[in-house]
């Protein structure tokens, strides 16, 4: 019976002791109900800022793989053409047949131009990197759209006068009285056709790279 | 308990209504800043885009009007230069008409770049076709760029004569077409680049 009422006492006190604690409860609730707000708006917006900074390091990866390819391309058809040459086999004593790149200007200029570009591609490496570590950086990716645009242009016009002349240097033209020079030197002709190839290929890594950069610089917003 | 939970809520609306507010000010605020100077980059475009059509009408019309006959001719032979005889002339002629009835095309869509400037979707159309439009066209103005060069200058080497010392006005005509190509190369890099510098964020 003692301790029933003793514990009927604790009862009655405890809602006497709780109800204070209530009301503080109430002002704690108050206190803290915004944080708690805050910290969650905070995440979303957290969340929103990390999406497109992920797709955008994405498209920052694919971008520097690409140029990687671009500068070995464009690299391969300017050694392709600087080293195509070829010498037939019978010579008189003054006179010998021999086929290089040098003997048509066009085709110097093609080495020179994909030798540019392939270095161009190189340099431009790191501007790659410091877009994959800082994707919402705009001035490197403005840089790098700029430069490769001009360097697909120049690209384009090393590949296109080329192929005019091999194209030429195969069919010849008979209105013109140009005669095919390929079936003597069949092995140049090849040489040559090999590296106009390879250069439009980086042509059109270089198109792809202006895109990629383009999408990439599209606010998300 | 029920008073507990309406006091939590009153001041998680009243929070989250102020801090609404002040974003969509920002948003406005920003909206009518960058809708000015992005119009002017809409309307710059606009304008470069006519630029290029008239380089390009030029380019193909004069190579395609570049025919010339020599004021001498024998009974079966007559000596006649056209854009015709050169594979390469006629892929600058195809693929410059290509690029002018393109940039014809693509103008409704810079105006409604200018009408609304932080529009993405149309920006980047416009990109992606440029840069191919780009790419034909210096594909076509540097082969026939090259002809020419040969029919000037001719080469020792592979024993092809110059061409241009009978047929003089027909290769100042080829020359005219591919300078007037070139210049329209140079006005549709300037409208990829800045196309490239309308789509970054403000």
């Amino acid at each position: 019976m003692d301790i029933e009422k003793a514990g009927s006492r604790r009862e009655e006190e405890e809602p006497i002791v709780q109800r204070p604690k209530l009301d503080k409860g109430k002002g704690k609730a108050h206190v803290f109900a915004p944080p708690m707000n805050y910290n969650r708006i905070m995440d979303k917006h957290k969340q929103e800022k990390m999406s497109p900074a992920g797709w955008k390091r994405g498209v920052a990866i694919f971008d520097f793989v690409l140029r990687l390819i671009a500068a070995i391309t464009a690299m391969a058809a300017a050694a392709k053409m600087a080293t195509t040459e070829e010498t037939l086999p019978f010579f008189t004593q003054f006179l010998q047949f021999q086929a290089d790149y040098t003997d048509l200007p066009t085709m110097s200029s093609f080495v020179i131009v994909n030798s540019i570009v392939g270095g161009y591609l190189t340099l431009s490496l790191p501007f790659s990197i410091v877009c994959i570590l800082r994707p919402l950086a705009v001035p490197p990716r403005l840089f790098l759209i700029l430069c490769d645009t001009v360097m697909m242009g120049l690209t384009l016009m090393a590949a296109s006068a080329s192929a005019a002349i091999v194209y030429l240097a195969h069919n010849g033209n008979s209105s013109s009285n140009w005669l095919p020079v390929c079936q003597q030197f069949g092995d140049f002709c090849q040489g040559t056709s090999g590296a106009v190839v390879a250069s439009f290929i980086a042509a059109t890594l270089l198109m792809f790279l202006v895109i990629l950069s383009a999408f990439a610089l599209k606010r998300t917003t | 308990m029920k008073s507990d939970s309406i006091a939590v809520d009153v001041p998680a609306e009243s929070s989250s209504v102020i801090k609404g507010k002040a974003p969509l000010l920002g948003l406005a605020r920003d909206h009518t800043g960058s809708g000015g100077y992005k119009r002017g980059l809409s309307i710059f475009d606009f304008l470069l885009r006519l630029a290029a059509i008239v380089a390009a009408l030029a380019a193909a019309a004069t190579m395609g009007t570049s025919d010339e006959t020599l004021p001498f001719f024998t009974q079966f032979l007559q000596f006649e230069a056209s854009y015709d005889d050169l594979p390469t002339f006629q892929f600058f002629v195809v693929a410059i008409a290509i690029v002018a009835g393109y940039l014809v095309l693509s103008l409704p869509f810079s105006v409604v770049t200018i009408v609304r400037p932080l529009a993405v979707a149309p920006r980047l159309l416009l990109l992606v076709l440029d840069t191919a439009a780009l790419a034909l066209d210096t594909a076509a103005a540097s082969a026939a760029a090259a002809i020419v060069y040969l029919a000037h200058n001719g080469n020792t080497n592979t024993n092809w004569l110059p061409i241009c010392q009978q047929f003089g006005d027909f290769c100042q005509k080829t020359s005219g077409a591919v300078v007037s190509a070139f210049a329209s190369v140079t006005f549709l890099a300037i409208l990829v680049v800045i196309s490239g510098v309308s789509l970054k964020r403000p």
